[in-house]
């Protein structure tokens, strides 16, 4: 390249002014670091530049330099660690790091506490579904306890059963298990109707045609069967409605009543 | 011719980056004179070029490890960081206010862009009076009032090449007469 031409197309007095784009200098720049004459005409340049603006000096306010030493003495003190950072020449207000910090900080601690309330209702929450969980699991047990001893009863090779049936609705019957060694007797009802409020359905044995009470049905019982009154001998079993409370003998017909 | 003035440059550099006060003290005896000259010549307002004066020592003070010899001597960079501050200033909407200026790109025909008025006669602009108008106010706008190449293009309606090269044969002229 022509270096004289280049030095003095006005390239350098573009420069040293500050007049010259991104690009323009960063040609200029490296190539002042290869050709010595053109770092040296900018030079030559500066400092012509810098002795007449010297000459054409305007001193400014005496209390000035008073004001900018305290200004820098204050700055030095507040923030010595952070000068060095600042980008060369450009204009742009920088934050002191430590309020990046603060702030990184305020919202780590929000986020933070944020993650323990949610995580503590999600925790409260998960509590309650367990302990219902739990009282579910423990009334199924329940359940499956009682219907597992109801199957022993049922298993017994001693147990004897008598279907009751009703003479007009086949869906209506009662089952009878009557352990023959035990006495012990054990009452299966279906589909039986709600008796009217004073009144209660009885269970009885048939036993050379005298009923003998085995006692009052609670409906009410989430048992599949209901334990009776024992009875050593039977020879039919029969459920009558009476007044609540129970009746010595039966005072209706049988709803249901098994084969003789 | 310069090697002694270099040499105490480096020194002083050096200094600065240590963070001596007298260094400092130094550097604002010497160059706030120059410094305040040209920031009066952008600025206009006494008080507001107080301002930015104060506004280019305290940058320099700070950011004196971004100054890089390799690329010319301190003063062209604290001239650099004076002018810039100054600009700064007179774009700022306080003083387009105070001020009551156009900005540059209203593009109204009306509102042309000049040399400012005043200081015509003094420091650098004493110098550039001795040019032709045209490349006056070129160089006006582009270095006293900071606006691009691209800009003045705009705004005088010329090719931004012949806008180029005219501001670079205006600064040809102006180092002749520096010499």
């Amino acid at each position: 390249m022509n270096v004289k031409e280049y030095i003095s197309s006005g390239i350098i007095e573009s420069y040293v002014l500050g007049l010259a784009t991104d690009s323009e200098r960063q040609e200029f720049e490296s190539l002042c670091a290869q050709y010595p004459e053109i770092a040296e005409a900018r030079n030559t340049f500066e400092l012509q530049l810098e002795e007449q603006l010297l000459k054409d000096a305007a001193p400014p306010p005496t209390h000035l330099k008073q004001v900018i030493t305290e200004k820098l003495a204050a700055q030095l003190s507040s923030d010595t660690s952070t000068y060095s950072l600042e980008q060369p020449e450009v204009p742009v207000r920088k934050m002191n790091p430590w309020k990046w910090v603060a702030a990184a900080s305020l919202l780590l601690m929000a986020g933070a506490a944020y993650w323990g309330y949610t995580n503590q209702n999600k925790y409260k929450d998960l509590q309650a579904q367990r302990q219902q969980l739990e009282s579910e699991l423990a009334q199924s047990t329940a359940q499956l306890e009682q219907l597992n001893r109801e199957a022993q009863i049922l298993h017994n090779p001693d147990m004897k059963t008598a279907a009751m049936q009703s003479t007009t609705d086949t869906k209506v019957y009662g089952m009878v298990y009557w352990d023959s060694t035990s006495s012990d007797v054990y009452l299966l009802v279906n589909n039986m109707p709600q008796t009217a409020s004073d009144k209660q359905y009885q269970l009885w044995a048939l036993l050379d045609n005298q009923p003998i009470d085995l006692g009052l049905i609670e409906l009410k019982q989430q048992k599949l069967l209901i334990k009776m009154k024992n009875v050593r001998n039977a020879q039919a079993f029969a459920i009558t409605v009476e007044p609540k409370g129970g009746s010595p003998v039966p005072t209706s017909t049988p709803i249901v009543l098994s084969k003789l | 011719m310069s090697t002694s003035l270099t040499y105490e440059e480096k020194d002083l550099v050096a200094s600065l980056r240590n963070k001596d006060d007298q260094a400092f003290g130094y550097l604002y005896d010497h160059y706030s004179g120059a410094l305040y000259g040209v920031i009066k010549q952008i600025v206009g307002d006494v008080e507001l070029s107080s301002d930015v004066l104060q506004e280019a020592f305290v940058n320099i003070w700070r950011r004196i490890d971004s100054y890089d010899e390799s690329k010319g001597r301190l003063f062209t960079w604290m001239l650099n960081v004076a002018r810039n501050a100054a600009i700064d200033k007179t774009r700022s909407r306080a003083f387009q206010q105070s001020m009551r200026q156009q900005p540059l790109m209203d593009g109204e025909t009306a509102g042309l862009p000049s040399v400012k008025p005043g200081f015509e006669d003094f420091g650098l602009k004493k110098v550039l009076s001795r040019l032709k108008e045209e490349q006056r106010l070129l160089i006006d706008l582009s270095y006293y009032q900071g606006y691009t190449h691209e800009q003045i293009a705009k705004a005088l309606d010329i090719p931004l090449g012949t806008v180029k090269t005219r501001i670079r044969s205006a600064l040809t002229q102006l180092r002749a007469l520096l010499t």
